[in-house]
């Protein structure tokens, strides 16, 4: 059978990064190509590059036998490569046939509502989508919106469909409805790339696996004959340099305590499940996992900014489950947010300003409500020195500074405070080798002077050699925690891959 | 090919103030090509204005009268603004800061003797306040846009205000809707005797000051500027978006409410239809030619103010029409916003 | 009450609701793109006053009409480059032009016509056009049938506008402007170019609304005629919740409480007229709270879209 889409030797690189480094795809008509990968592994620029929004460095695409045009989202529409974004692109408020009205580019000037409707209804039919073109998309759940994303794809004419994580935001029967969907489009001769951290949906509805490890092709399968230890192997197993020995340390007392968390965001979908964990003085508890598996829930829960439906947080013993994030910081819980754009800083306000972000009805920053600009100079003063920031005065506006400095900030205010317990969520996004180093060396040393560290991260690596016990997050669960000594790889890319949730459906 | 595309890049250069003040020299060359083209010299119009705002002391005084009330509202706009509350509703407030005054004044000239003055003022900062607290309120409770809600009692306030003089308060047979005039108890003090120049423009500065001081000084002030900068931020450092609201706006309130009070306590002696018509939508005006700045209120309202006066006496010279000073206004105000761009409500 | 009472205030509401009605289209296509219509009132006034010098200066009314769209649609341009190229805030950039056209008509028609006195222009009204036959229905002939041609041209735009944004591709497009820019890019047109052509086209309208005033109903201009009827527009799309029908009910409204302030004395109510025109404010206030945070405000409106 020919291919419908062969891609040839993609590269592309941004800055020194090399995103895709001369990757092969190719995908045939009637089949269901699953593109499995961690953060990072390139999946999403390879599909940006396929989908016109990004050009590569290198290589070709051929479509249909004909070269396509790089660089162009008409063109790859036109081709016939139709892209569900996890992000979709609705307007809320008008109906499912006003929404495929828009997205069909050229109709005339009068809109033939009836017809697009029929024709939804006739898709809708034959793929078991189960849409209704009068309904508002505003009431339609999640998993329908995103089916009303496959209508304006199909109805576009697209023969090769790619689905960008659909299921991360779908509840289980959601996830198999969708399944039943992609089966049918598959047997219907069109093509579907279906890009997943999940190894047990790729087994149960792929017809081979392509694994991107660090921009390149790790491994390629057909699923038949797969096993989840080998896919998982694809995905994470490396040779890694031995974890640097470390003195192993007597743990101190209990200071952090999670019991079955529960949470729910503003959609109604549970992103925190049962979670549970103990953290204990002088040690980092590290957990890797995928984004987008509770690991904002779990923090902003922990941190008292995000409510949580059931369970409860006991911080040395008391329980802090109804206390706000203020009386939280003041028992000795710091927070270092992932987003340094604009939550753990406030770009436009100075270096001193974001000292005293959390702090400013206290001394030394303020006194009976008048910011002491004086005594916090002091404090600022030491602090920056203390971490290392390199900056043009602390009344520069933060947004100066370069990230790895912002970043010094933050851990000049967070664990400048000397906290008992430490949540660090991504601590060294963005930031570069010299930087990276620092923030996981100080953020060590407060674990050696018998701080408790929470350190989540979707850096595996990184996880590994912070963690003195290591544990998975996925789909709002903690799993696996087991020391550093006797951790297992494969085991991890495993858990992070869903497959403890897969094990009932396996 | 965009709209964006075809559009001339931005001239502005410089920093803030200078962007400020190239805004306003590019609304009166603007005006000066559109006196030129009513025929008239535009030099010459320009020179009436400045000799009718600065050219006697009575003058200069009239022209700080005028900018009192306009810099007080204006630093309460500009607060709001910057911890990203849209107040549209000053001239609502110092309506309603004007009549409680007024009633104030009225009723209580005999009973409480010396003490009815600073009384109608406490009265007037209770008018503003408690009506920038309803709109806060609704806006808080039902989620109602503060712009909404502000312009809707904008006109309930006005409607009020003529509701008592055609009614309890107004003096009957005066051809003009207006309450008698109020006991000499009542009289906003002088700032230099035997002028008219009331204590208002002292007050005013002194707001300026104060709100400078809170702003950039308190625990409340960087409150205030951390809800404007950021909403996920303020909500990480535990600042609560409702408070911030209703703090800025009762601010706000008893601005404009002491800024009504001197008007009809100091100009008018009276409390008369229409007394704070335009002045809400001028607050804006200078706040945001101040960009939120509430020290740089001082001299955008003294500009205001001035603009107006010399203005009037411009008409009254060569016949320019004053509405003139509305153009000049209207144009820098739109300079300076095209300059600030989208930094213009959080500068 | 009597018949030719009740007629007399029917007819009054219309008659003052009409120009509030034109410019309440004009916001609606304005708000629905994307961008709040504070700026109606200069736009209105804008368009009294071209309409009026427009008809002066060249002795023909279709002349003035044309005028005013121009006026209109200027201050619609001004506040479209502002908003679009400038990024700057909608709201206070609609009352700098507000601000901006009362000072600029005010100046313009002194310059233009007196010697810095307040001139005195008189334009002849438009006059009633009987549509025949129905005209001469009993009651509804008189009051729907023998309007002047604006006034048919306002209901018109109600239905036109209706049509429009229900059947057409074009208000499908200003609609998703107005509600997520991003998926109108992602269809393949500009959304800012869609908002900067709503605000020229609801200039038009709202300055047409203007001529209303001026061509239609008072025959001259004056300083700032238009006394607010641009913010009561403003507030009619609000309470009509964005769609042509709830807006001319919103309009209607406003109309009848004004028509009926006037007339108080006829019908003897006891409450005093100022109470009674503060109940469209409190009735805009009081559906607004009561449709509370799920006001279906156009959900990208006043937010700028960049896309790289």
């Amino acid at each position: 059978m020919t291919a419908l889409l062969e891609m040839r030797g993609i590269s592309k690189a941004y800055g020194s990064v090399q995103a895709n480094a001369g990757i092969d795809l190719t995908v045939t008509a009637g089949s269901i190509i699953g593109l499995l990968g961690e953060n990072g592994s390139g999946k999403s620029t390879l599909m940006k590059i396929l989908f016109g929004m990004v050009r590569p460095d290198q290589g070709a695409i051929i479509f249909k036998d004909a070269e396509l045009a790089p660089g162009s989202p008409r063109e790859s529409l036109r081709a016939g490569i139709g892209m569900i974004h996890q992000h979709f692109t609705l307007v809320n408020a008008m109906t499912v046939a006003d929404n495929v009205m828009l997205a069909l580019g050229d109709a005339g000037f009068w809109l033939d509502r009836n017809g697009v409707a029929e024709r939804i209804t006739q898709l809708s039919r034959s793929y078991g989508l189960g849409i209704d073109p009068d309904t508002v998309v505003e009431n339609l759940p999640l998993g329908a919106r995103q089916r009303v994303e496959i209508v304006k794809a199909l109805m576009r004419g697209a023969d090769l469909l790619v689905l960008d994580e659909p299921t991360s935001i779908l509840s289980p029967p959601e996830i198999e409805g969708l399944i039943g969907v992609m089966r049918k489009l598959k047997a219907d001769g069109r093509a579907i790339i279906f890009i997943t951290h999940k190894l047990g949906e790729v087994l149960s509805v792929c017809d081979e696996v392509v694994v991107l490890r660090d921009g390149k092709v790790s491994g390629r399968t057909p699923v038949a004959g797969a096993t989840r230890q080998g896919l998982a192997h694809m995905m994470v197993g490396r040779t890694l340099a031995e974890p640097p020995q470390r003195a192993s340390r007597a743990p101190g007392p209990e200071r952090l305590v999670a019991r079955n968390l529960s949470a729910r965001d503003s959609a109604g979908l549970a992103r925190l499940q049962d979670a549970s964990f103990s953290l204990r003085g002088g040690e980092v508890l590290a957990l890797a996992g995928i984004d987008g598996n509770g690991q904002q829930e779990l923090c902003d829960t922990l941190a008292g900014l995000f409510p949580a439906l059931a369970g409860t947080i006991l911080l040395d013993g008391t329980d802090v489950t109804g206390w706000s994030s203020k009386a939280r910081l003041t028992a000795g819980l710091a927070y270092i947010p992932a987003d340094r754009s604009d939550t753990s800083l406030v770009q436009s306000m100075s270096v001193a300003d974001n000292l005293a972000l959390r702090d400013v009805a206290e001394e030394p920053f303020s006194r009976f409500g008048w910011l002491d600009a004086a005594g916090a100079r002091t404090l600022v003063e030491q602090r920056t020195r203390q971490f290392g920031v390199r900056m043009a005065g602390s009344d520069a506006a933060i947004g100066t500074l370069s990230g790895g400095n912002q970043q010094k900030v933050v851990l000049a205010r967070e664990i400048g405070r000397e906290p008992g317990v430490l949540i660090a969520f991504q601590p060294t996004w963005g930031l570069d080798p010299g930087a990276t180093r620092f923030v996981v060396d100080t953020i060590l040393a407060l674990r050696d002077r018998g701080g408790a560290v929470l350190y989540i991260s979707s850096e595996l690596d990184e996880v590994l050699s912070v963690g003195d016990r290591i544990g998975v997050i996925c789909e709002g669960r903690i799993a696996g925690i087991t020391d550093r000594a006797d951790v297992d790889i494969v085991r991890l890319g495993l858990l992070m891959a869903g497959a403890h949730s897969q094990a009932a459906a396996a | 090919m965009t709209v964006a595309a075809i559009m001339p890049r931005s001239p502005w250069r410089g920093g803030l103030a200078w962007r400020v003040i190239q805004s306003v020299v590019w609304s009166l060359v603007i005006t000066g090509i559109l006196i030129l083209m009513a025929g008239k010299n535009p030099l010459v119009a320009y020179q009436h204005i400045v000799l009718g705002a600065f050219g006697s002391w009575d003058r200069v005084i009239v022209g700080l009268n005028k900018a009192a009330p306009y810099m007080l509202a204006g630093v309460g706009v500009a607060l709001c603004f910057r911890g990203n509350v849209a107040n549209m509703g000053s001239e609502g407030q110092i309506a309603m800061g004007g009549l409680a005054a007024s009633i104030v004044a009225l009723i209580g000239a005999g009973a409480l003797g010396g003490l009815v003055l600073p009384a109608a003022i406490v009265a007037g900062i209770l008018g503003g306040a408690a009506w920038a607290a309803i709109a806060a309120a609704i806006n808080l409770w039902r989620g109602v846009h503060e712009v909404l809600v502000t312009l809707m009692m904008n006109f309930i306030a006005w409607l009020i205000v003529a509701e008592f003089l055609h009614g309890p308060l107004g003096e009957m047979d005066a051809g003009f809707p207006q309450t008698p005039m109020f006991d000499n108890a009542a009289w906003l003090p002088k700032l230099v005797a035997r002028t008219d120049l009331h204590i208002g423009i002292v007050l005013a500065v002194l707001a300026a000051i104060a709100a400078h001081g809170v702003l950039w000084h308190t625990v409340i002030g960087f409150r205030w500027r951390l809800a404007g900068a950021s909403d996920r931020a303020s909500h990480y450092a535990g600042v609560s978006r409702a408070r911030s609201v209703l703090g800025l706006m009762i601010t706000s309130g008893v601005l404009s409410g002491i800024a009504g009070s001197i008007e009809v306590l100091g100009v008018h002696y009276r409390l008369i239809e229409g007394f704070s018509l335009g002045f809400g939508f001028n607050a804006i005006a200078i706040a945001l030619l101040a960009t939120l700045k509430p020290l740089w209120v001082i001299p955008a309202a003294l500009f205001f103010a001035f603009l107006e006066t010399g203005a009037l006496s411009m008409q009254r010279q060569i016949g320019i029409p004053s509405s003139l000073v509305l153009v000049i206004q209207g144009l820098s105000l739109i300079f300076v916003l095209c300059a600030v761009g989208r930094g213009g409500r959080k500068v | 009450m009597d018949a030719a009472l009740t007629i007399d205030f029917l007819s009054a509401t219309v008659r003052i609701a009409t120009p509030i009605l034109l410019a309440a289209m004009g916001g609606i296509l304005i708000e629905r793109a994307g961008t709040f219509a504070v700026g109606l009132e200069g736009m209105m006034l804008s368009g009294a006053f071209f309409g009026v010098v427009g008809a002066y200066l060249s002795g023909s009314i279709v002349m003035g009409l044309l005028a005013a769209c121009f006026g209109g649609m200027l201050f619609g341009a001004i506040v479209a480059v502002a908003t679009t190229r400038f990024d700057t805030e909608h709201m206070v950039t609609g009352l700098a032009a507000n601000l901006l056209a009362l000072g600029f008509t005010s100046f313009a028609l002194r310059t233009i016509v007196g010697r810095g006195q307040a001139p005195v222009i008189h334009i002849p009204l438009l006059q009633p056009l009987p549509i025949p036959f129905l005209a001469d229905i009993p009651v509804i002939g008189t009051l729907l049938f023998r309007q002047p041609p604006l006034t048919y041209l306002a209901f018109v735009a109600v239905a036109a506008i209706a049509v429009f944004l229900r059947r057409t591709r074009g208000g499908l497009l200003l609609t998703a402007s107005g509600e997520n820019p991003l998926a109108v890019f992602a269809a393949g047109t500009d959304p800012i170019r869609t908002r900067f052509v709503a605000l020229l086209g609801g200039g038009v309208l709202a300055g047409l609304a203007g001529a209303v005033l001026s061509l239609q109903q008072i025959g001259t201009f004056t300083d700032g005629m238009t006394g607010g009827r641009g913010y009561m527009a403003l507030a009619a799309v609000i309470v009509g919740r964005w769609l042509p029908l709830g807006t001319l009910a919103g309009c209607l409204m406003f109309g009848a409480t004004e028509a009926l302030q006037l007339r108080v004395q006829a019908f003897n109510l006891p409450v005093s007229s100022y109470v009674i025109q503060m109940v469209p404010y409190l009735a805009a206030l009081l559906v607004l709270a009561g449709i509370g945070r799920t006001a279906r405000l156009p959900s990208a409106i006043g937010q700028p879209f960049r896309h790289d």
